[in-house]
């Protein structure tokens, strides 16, 4: 599976972690895949977790030099409705 | 340009937000927004579109400082008789450096407006925002309460949406809310976050908020096509 866009967040705590995964996978079209390159821990963690909540599905993890390579394919868009600030 | 990584370092949390991105986060950056007066519904308005990103804030308000306007946040109480623009481009120094905020002057060529005032103040600038064909948002305190009407581009005017109240201001945590509503409103219409974005009419009732869409009068001009 070739990656269309590739990211190294090694460097990043979160929330960085997380909002530099979203503004990449807003990058790509739906169905295009985005490897991730993260650390252990608080990442490793976060990141599918929050990529798979907002609908992108979660490939594969796996141990990569320094971290953890991981592969998102970016699901649907959904916009959000407009608030209606009522209870 | 691309947001930079200090941008997207200072917009963290709001990048997060549903619906929200860099996309929405750009959107806001280039808009240019006029917000017309001060004190307590303003105050809040301009601190939440200069921390949201909005890339140029143009201040227009002739009005000097008043006792009540330190309600407002930004209007010291030391500040009182002083023009409550300078005091308002003072104060909003270093609330975010990406957002330059200026006072408005002939030319400035804003891209949305959000309407701090009431009476003809109100009027006359919805209307001029409304032949500019530019979005707007006016928030009206009134009473224990207050309104914020949302007019997107060719949604029903704010004369269409408008009513009469007690004319009595409202206590300032219920103008700082309304401020905010405003602000996150015109966000909304700014970033394309939320679509579709129609017209609607939101009333704070004792901190309640009760949202209906506006409807046209028969025969008001915002109905005839625009000539550009
Ligand atoms: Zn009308």
């Amino acid at each position: 599976m070739t990656p269309s866009g590739r990211l190294d967040i090694r460097p990043f705590a979160c929330p960085l972690t997380w909002v530099k995964t979203r503004i990449a996978l807003e990058g790509l079209r739906q169905g295009e895949v985005l490897e991730v390159l993260l650390a252990d821990g608080e990442p490793l963690e976060n990141v599918p977790r929050s990529a798979a909540l907002e609908g992108h599905a979660v490939l594969s993890r796996e141990p990569a030099p320094g971290g953890w390579r991981l592969l998102l394919r970016k699901g649907q868009v959904r916009h959000a409705p407009a608030p209606s600030w009522e209870a | 340009m691309p947001l930079s990584d200090a941008e997207v370092e200072r917009y963290a949390r709001q990048l997060l937000l549903p619906g929200w991105g860099k996309v929405p986060q750009d959107f806001v950056r280039v808009s240019r927004v006029q917000v017309v007066g001060g004190g307590p519904v303003a105050g809040p308005a301009l601190a939440y579109l200069a921390a949201a990103g909005v890339g140029t804030i143009l201040v227009d308000d002739a009005a000097d400082a008043a006792a009540e306007d330190a309600a407002g946040w930004l209007w010291p109480p030391d500040r009182v008789g002083q023009p409550r623009s300078s005091v308002a481009l003072e104060s909003l120094r270093g609330a975010n450096r990406f957002a330059k905020v200026r006072l408005h002057a002939t030319g400035a060529d804003p891209t949305a407006a959000l309407v701090c005032a009431s009476g003809a103040t109100a009027r006359e600038a919805a209307e001029r925002a409304r032949t500019a064909g530019i979005p707007h948002v006016v928030a009206e305190g009134d009473g224990d309460g207050g309104s914020v009407v949302v007019v997107p581009p060719g949604a029903p005017c704010f004369a269409c949406a408008f009513r009469v109240g007690t004319g009595i201001p409202p206590p300032p945590a219920t103008a700082a809310a309304l401020g905010a509503l405003a602000a996150a409103e015109l966000l909304m219409i700014l970033s394309g976050a939320s679509l579709p974005m129609e017209g609607r009419r939101i009333e704070l009732v004792r901190g309640h908020p009760q949202s209906r869409p506006t409807t046209r009068q028969p025969g008001c001009a915002c109905g005839a096509p625009r000539v550009v």
